[in-house]
């Protein structure tokens, strides 16, 4: 036995005393971040049950600013805004950085170029993002315009201003900006993947679909997830860009909870309200996210027996 | 030893007990901290010349400016107000005055306001809004309207058309008339949040401003689903059918162009719209300003003012900077200054505008006001939180604004879902 | 070299890639159109424009002359202090996300994975559940109105992300390297330096990227805790557009937000390849 570990047997108050340093190292930050994530989150709570206004007051009130969002148009705009949004951006989002990744992977020349473009987007601001979008998406001087100047005259390109479309100018600005992180992703898996397995398959005859069946996609499947998470985060937290882009409108029709939220927080000064549509927000989100995580445990459960 | 050291300590104490005395009796250096969202355009340059006139007075000006809209403004407000340190003067207006004058210490201006006579020459609705615990704590700045008709008079000429119109019914036949004339689109206005409140606030208050007061100002439950909200919602409706479909929630600038050029006839905007075209590099008789329609006769007055508001501070030379800032506020010449570089009106009624600086549009305005107060029709602007409170006002737009963007909704529908969002707003 | 395994027309290919291309960099052009026309230009036109006359005097305002209120510098010492709160949080947080990252999944202790799940989640929570809470915590530690105060925060929040990033990286390093250096005495410190910190420029570079521009580009918190002089970037940005009374400067407005986000570009345009790197080989879970 090393003697280190034969003094330290004898002197436990030494050795906890030598190894403090990495006991902050490692509990210092992380306790940080958690301490001031739970104790972010749990104010919020605390505020969502007080009659706050303008400032935080304490007081309760029950659950009346619950029922008071529940029932807000704003709110149930927003909510079946979100779930729209969600699925429709995180699938099309996947699928494009899917694409753009099989694209590159080709060999192409001027592979770099084309990767730097696809990827410039994210170092843009979201407000630009949602800035210049909305001009592009304006029938009157953006891309309809340009077509029908071109003499297609009857084509239409007026979501901006369709009430129910409107919400997938979101998903096109958004996608636009995060879809070459999904690239990048795909791009690293793609590259990942192991070359005997592919000879293995090649010698057994596949065809290239079912290569990327059997071979290529099992093999970004856990990039997958990640694509996934990531862009969930932000379809739910995106606000920049739909403030910039469509404002919530036409009228209230691209409502979002992330805008609901910051709206009846700051613009009409009902924090309460705000703070209780933002728990509602991280409700929704655990519905999500539980059902994955314990999908996830029972997965490892399996595998621990296996 | 001790004899001495007693009468050293008393004679020292006897002179720290008189400093105070002393330092107060010393000119103190005004200072003055001051955050408001006016750091650009003709707004950022009223407030810098503002502050020029502030130094020149001997005191030190420290505005921070935030960038953004009304909202960033009072996020830093209210941090600044959370981490105990609001600025001397602030701005803020309407009935979110007296709900901020609830969270922090503010300082009465009445000796102020009673020496330089201010009461007597400022619009009573207005003056109201300034006094909510029945003492003046902040003091109005400048004044727009914000249902000024502006008329392309290119797209008069296409309607043939020479007389400017004074009722709502005059206004529509206009409007078709334009359209017949060629003018596609015989409304210029945009889909902002503001805008679509300004349409149906205009068509309330012309169509009754008494009802206007007790709907939209005292949200009186048998105005809120009276008739003459009915006949604002039918007006709306044909307002919003004038205009471009493409508009969205686009900002009425946009359509500036087309205004001019009589593709677009008539706007219902704010008076500072006067100062978007001409920037725009437009010319004054490329339009005509009037006051918006009124059935009645008389003219009512939408009125949108900013204002400042003074937070209590223990330190000698704010509080002296304050008491500089309220007589800067209230000086005609200031008033005077302030307006023609941003195209509003002076708070004061007494102000002569027959002189150089100011415009046929603001001398028109200023008349508006003057006739309006006589009339009582002189109300306060909804759709710029002049009204209500925040919320309420918001509510309240949430409806305005989906009625005008969603063509299938019917006035009905708009009372019902008014009163609505009024209740559950309460 | 991994043979392609799936060979369409390569014609088809390069025209997808084209095409698609040229519509991500539509937006930028856009843009950059528009930062070399006048401001009355785009006000009697459209948006959308080929310039009349190239305005090439934007720039130069929009450098160093245009007014934030009563001061006329341009956007100059509004981006040396968007570096000076960017450098460091992305610095700092990046740093303590890997050993964070490297505690968690390869050195192992007691609640590791619990704590490991609290901070990962931390980035879903949304800014505004966060902007009252930290105007208390920064009053309360006299940070208010300060750079440092907003270095703090972008710091402690970044640690969701950086930490996230650089666990799913290390977790593809083999547990035998770790185990073999501690039976040979190596102690925590050690450990990171010797083997996992050699193997982390990737992911390093991914974490800095992408802090470099949540921060840069952050603008709520930048305005709400900054004031006057020392504000952001991003919030210089803002004044050029907000005013009810005037149509926005949109020319110089333009050429400001591409000087803005020159850095951002900059960083993905030399970062860009090691990007992808950087998310290589059992890089993420």
């Amino acid at each position: 036995m090393p003697a280190a570990a034969r003094t330290d047997r004898r002197r436990p108050a030494v050795a906890a005393v030598r190894r403090l340093p990495e006991f902050l190292t490692i509990w210092v930050p992380l306790l940080l971040s958690a301490g001031h994530l739970i104790s972010f989150a749990l104010w919020t709570i605390w505020v969502s049950f007080t009659p706050s206004t303008l400032v935080p007051v304490s007081g309760w009130v029950g659950l009346r600013n619950y029922t008071a969002m529940v029932a807000t148009r704003n709110w149930q705009i927003a909510f079946d805004n979100l779930l729209v949004f969600g699925s429709g951006f995180v699938l099309l989002s996947v699928l494009m950085g899917l694409l753009l990744a099989i694209l590159l992977d080709q060999r192409i020349r001027g592979e770099n170029v084309f990767r730097s473009i696809f990827l410039y987007p994210l170092a843009v601001s979201f407000v630009v993002t949602g800035t210049v979008w909305s001009w592009l998406l304006n029938p009157g001087i953006g891309i309809q315009k340009l077509v029908n100047g071109l003499g297609w005259t009857s084509f239409r390109f007026d979501w901006l201003n369709d009430r129910e479309m409107a919400i997938w100018t979101i998903v096109i600005a958004a996608i636009w900006q995060s879809s070459g992180f999904a690239m990048a992703l795909f791009l690293a898996g793609l590259r990942s993947v192991d070359p005997d397995l592919i000879k293995a398959a090649q010698i057994d005859g596949a065809g290239p679909i079912r290569m990327y069946r059997r071979v290529i996609l099992p093999t970004l499947w856990p990039i997958t997830v990640t694509v996934v998470v990531i862009q969930l985060q932000f379809a739910i937290t995106t606000f920049d860009l739909v403030r910039a882009l469509t404002g919530g409108g036409p009228g209230t029709a691209t409502q979002l909870p992330a805008l609901v939220v910051y709206d009846f927080m700051f613009q009409r000064g009902l924090l309460a309200r705000g703070a209780a549509a933002a728990v509602l927000m991280l409700l929704i989100l655990l519905a999500v996210l539980l059902p994955y995580a314990a999908w996830r445990y029972l997965q490892r459960r399996q595998s621990a027996h296996a | 030893m001790n004899k001495i050291t007693r009468r050293a300590m008393l004679a020292s104490t006897t002179g720290l007990i008189a400093a105070p005395r002393l330092a107060r009796a010393q000119a103190v250096k005004p200072r003055l901290t001051v955050i408001s969202q006016w750091s650009a355009g003709s707004d950022g340059a009223a407030i810098t010349a503002l502050g020029k006139k502030f130094e020149e007075k001997g005191g030190t000006w420290q505005h921070s400016p935030v960038p953004g809209f009304t909202t960033e403004m009072m996020n830093k407000l209210r941090a600044q107000i959370m981490a105990g340190d609001p600025p001397a003067c602030s701005q803020l207006k309407g009935p979110e005055i007296a709900a901020w004058s609830k969270i922090a210490a503010t300082v009465n201006l009445d000796a102020l306001v009673a020496a330089a006579g201010y009461e007597k020459v400022v619009a009573p609705d207005l003056a109201r809004l300034h006094k909510p615990g029945g003492k003046w704590i902040s003091l109005p700045l400048q004044i727009y309207s914000t249902n000024m008709l502006f008329l392309s008079k290119r797209a008069m000429d296409k309607a043939k058309a020479d007389r400017i119109p004074v009722t709502w019914a005059e206004f529509n036949a206009l409007a078709e008339n334009m359209k017949a004339g060629g003018v596609t689109y015989p409304i210029a206005n945009g889909g902002t949040r503001p805008d679509d409140g300004q349409k149906f606030e205009a068509a309330l208050a012309g169509i009754s401003p008494a009802a206007y007061r007790a709907a939209m100002m005292t949200l009186d439950e048998k105005a809120l689903k009276g008739p003459e909200v009915k006949a604002a919602f039918a007006q709306a409706r044909r307002i919003a059918d004038w205009m471009d479909p493409n508009t969205a929630a686009q900002h009425y600038s946009v359509n500036l162009p087309r205004f001019v050029a009589g593709d677009m006839g008539m706007m219902i905007q704010g008076g500072w719209a006067q100062g978007v075209l001409l920037n725009a590099g437009f010319k004054l008789d490329d339009f005509i300003i009037a006051p918006g329609p009124c059935d009645n006769g008389k003219p009512v007055f939408l009125l949108n003012a900013d204002a400042f508001i003074f937070w209590q501070r223990k330190e000698p030379d704010l509080q002296a900077g304050q008491t500089l800032m309220a007589q800067l506020v209230m000086d005609p010449a200031i008033q005077t200054m302030y307006s023609q570089i941003t195209g509003s009106i002076p708070v004061r009624t007494d102000v002569d505008l027959s002189g150089a600086g100011w415009s046929d549009g603001q001398r028109r305005t200023a008349a508006a006001l003057k006739e309006a107060v006589a009339a009582n029709q002189a109300v306060l602007s909804l759709a710029h939180n002049m009204a209500q409170e925040n919320g309420m006002t918001a509510a309240i737009i949430d409806v305005l604004t989906e009625y005008v963007k969603n063509k299938a909704m019917t006035p009905d529908q708009g009372v019902a879902r008014l009163s609505n969002a009024v209740e559950g707003a309460r | 070299m991994r043979e392609t395994t799936f060979t369409p027309n390569r014609l088809l290919v390069y025209l997808a890639v084209l095409l698609l291309a040229a519509a991500y960099l539509v937006p930028l052009l856009v843009v950059v159109l528009n930062s070399l026309r006048t401001s009355e230009e785009i006000a009697q036109t459209s948006m959308i424009g080929w310039p009349k006359q190239w305005a090439w005097g934007n720039y130069v305002i929009a450098w160093g002359d245009f007014c934030i209120a009563q001061t006329c510098a341009g956007i100059r010492p509004y981006m040396l202090n968007s570096a000076l709160v960017t450098l460091p949080a992305t610095l700092i947080s990046t740093l303590l996300g890997s050993v964070a990252g490297y505690a968690v999944s390869l050195w192992r202790f007691r609640g590791d994975r619990w704590i490991y799940g609290v901070v990962a989640l931390g980035i879903f929570l949304p800014q505004q559940m966060r902007l009252l809470p930290w105007t208390v915590v920064l009053r309360d530690l006299n940070l208010t109105n300060t750079l440092t105060g907003l270095v703090m925060i972008h710091t402690i929040q970044g640690l969701s992300f950086t930490t996230l990033f650089c666990r799913n990286y290390y977790v593809a390093i083999p547990q035998e390297l770790i185990r073999a250096a501690r039976i040979d005495g190596a102690g925590f410190y050690r450990v990171f330096w010797r083997i996992v910190l050699p193997l982390s420029p990737p992911i390093l570079i991914v974490t800095v990227i992408w802090q470099f521009t949540h921060i840069w580009n952050e603008f709520l918190y930048g305005v709400t805790f900054t004031t006057g002089q020392q504000q952001p970037v991003t919030a210089a940005l803002i004044a050029l557009s907000a005013s009810v009374a005037d149509i926005p400067q949109h020319g110089v407005q333009s050429a400001a937000v591409m000087i803005a986000a020159l850095p951002t570009l900059l960083v993905y345009l030399f970062g860009g390849r090691y990007f992808v790197r950087g998310l290589t080989a059992g890089a993420v879970k």
